[in-house]
């Protein structure tokens, strides 16, 4: 059991870890990583239920659980990580886009991403057994390659997650930028349902009206 | 299984078709006891690992894969006279709100990765694009507006 526990330890951190994406955009009291993956995991479950093809809810429930278990160790990254200057009026200028890379920025940041975070998953699932080890590797490698089609829905609603707590942040505090966040999720979402919840969430928020900022 | 129709650049499906082989091979080894030869290989991806680990893992990507195979429509070049319209496979460099520039391929949702400049054409960006041409403007608006101008459309294929 002392692999369990020292296990549980560690995990338990991510209750206490606010997410990056909100503090590098000065939101107050930003929501932790662990309260992320609760939403997630919900939205993934009620989701895939909602879609015609069946998908394996177990399966997309774990990926929910395990998706996020590296940032223990390997800390929560955003696209503006490498281009973020540390005077605050400066970073408000730089976040009112989104971020744009060469192609080699663009591959470099992603690799790197990747091998720092699977390097920080190998770490955190050390002491579990060995069979359930192999199985939060491979749930986290799919979800990060998108390997099957809950692979592929799930990348999708972590990203609608995500969308959808910004959306909420600003209907309170008018931040973060809206801009940024639309345009990012325009080219970003292609899975039906999604789309279907973003449609929804532009009616509920904005009432369908253009937004100035 | 779905029955959905992938769409595929060459690359995409040469890639799809080596991951198929790396794993038979991956799968003829662990059944015989053997180390499998392909470790040897200079380009294999460490990723395959996991696959060798997880037997399961293993077999549920080679069916996922045998349904892509079953299903998958090659991106094409585009016919003579298309060249100047973006569709599936075209790299597009475009002015956004006329401040930023970016370059973006438009590929299936399988190959889509916007992280690394691929966006699927069901997307609401992807979809807007097809079909303009350069020095088209595209607006893709509600609830705010971004004005992507078309620069310059090139295909690979």
């Amino acid at each position: 059991m002392k692999g369990f526990l020292d296990f549980f330890n560690e995990v338990g951190k991510l209750k206490g870890m606010p997410r990056r994406g909100w503090v590098i955009r000065e939101i107050k009291n930003p929501e932790s990583i662990a309260e992320h993956t609760f939403r997630v995991a919900l939205m993934a479950w009620l989701l895939a239920d909602k879609k015609k093809t069946k998908m394996n809810i177990e399966k997309l429930i774990k990926m929910a659980l395990i998706h996020d278990l590296c940032e223990v160790y390997a800390g929560d990254t955003t696209p503006y990580d490498s281009i973020l200057p540390k005077d605050k009026k400066k970073r408000r200028e730089i976040m009112k886009t989104w971020p744009r890379f060469s192609k080699i920025e663009r591959e470099k940041l992603t690799k790197d991403k990747f091998n720092k975070e699977k390097k920080a998953l190998i770490q955190i699932i050390e002491k579990l057994p060995i069979e359930l080890k192999k199985e939060i590797k491979s749930l986290w490698l799919d979800y990060e390659k998108g390997l099957s089609r809950e692979g592929r829905f799930f990348k999708q609603a972590d990203r609608m997650e995500s969308f959808l707590q910004a959306t909420e942040y600003w209907h309170k505090y008018k931040k973060p930028m809206q801009k940024p966040i639309w345009l990012w999720a325009r080219e970003l979402f292609d899975e039906p349902l999604i789309l279907e919840l973003i449609e929804e969430i532009n009616e509920k928020f904005y009432k369908g009206s253009l937004l100035k900022e | 299984m779905e029955k959905k129709i992938y769409y595929l650049t060459e690359e995409g499906f040469k890639g799809i078709k080596k991951e198929k082989k790396v794993l038979e091979n991956l799968r003829a080894s662990k059944i015989n006891g053997e180390v499998p030869k392909i470790w040897e290989s200079e380009d294999l991806n460490p990723d395959y690992i996991s696959f060798q680990e997880d037997m399961d893992f293993l077999e549920s990507r080679l069916s996922e894969i045998e349904n892509i195979l079953k299903n998958v429509k090659m991106i094409k070049a585009p016919a003579k006279g298309s060249e100047e319209l973006i569709d599936l496979g075209a790299t597009v460099l475009l002015e956004i709100d006329e401040k930023d520039q970016d370059e973006l391929m438009i590929v299936g949702t399988l190959e889509a990765n916007p992280s690394l400049g691929k966006i699927s054409n069901e997307s609401p960006v992807g979809k807007s694009l097809i079909g303009h041409r350069t020095g088209d403007k595209v607006v893709v608006s509600s609830p705010v507006k971004t004005v992507y101008k078309i620069k310059k459309i090139r295909y690979q294929v």
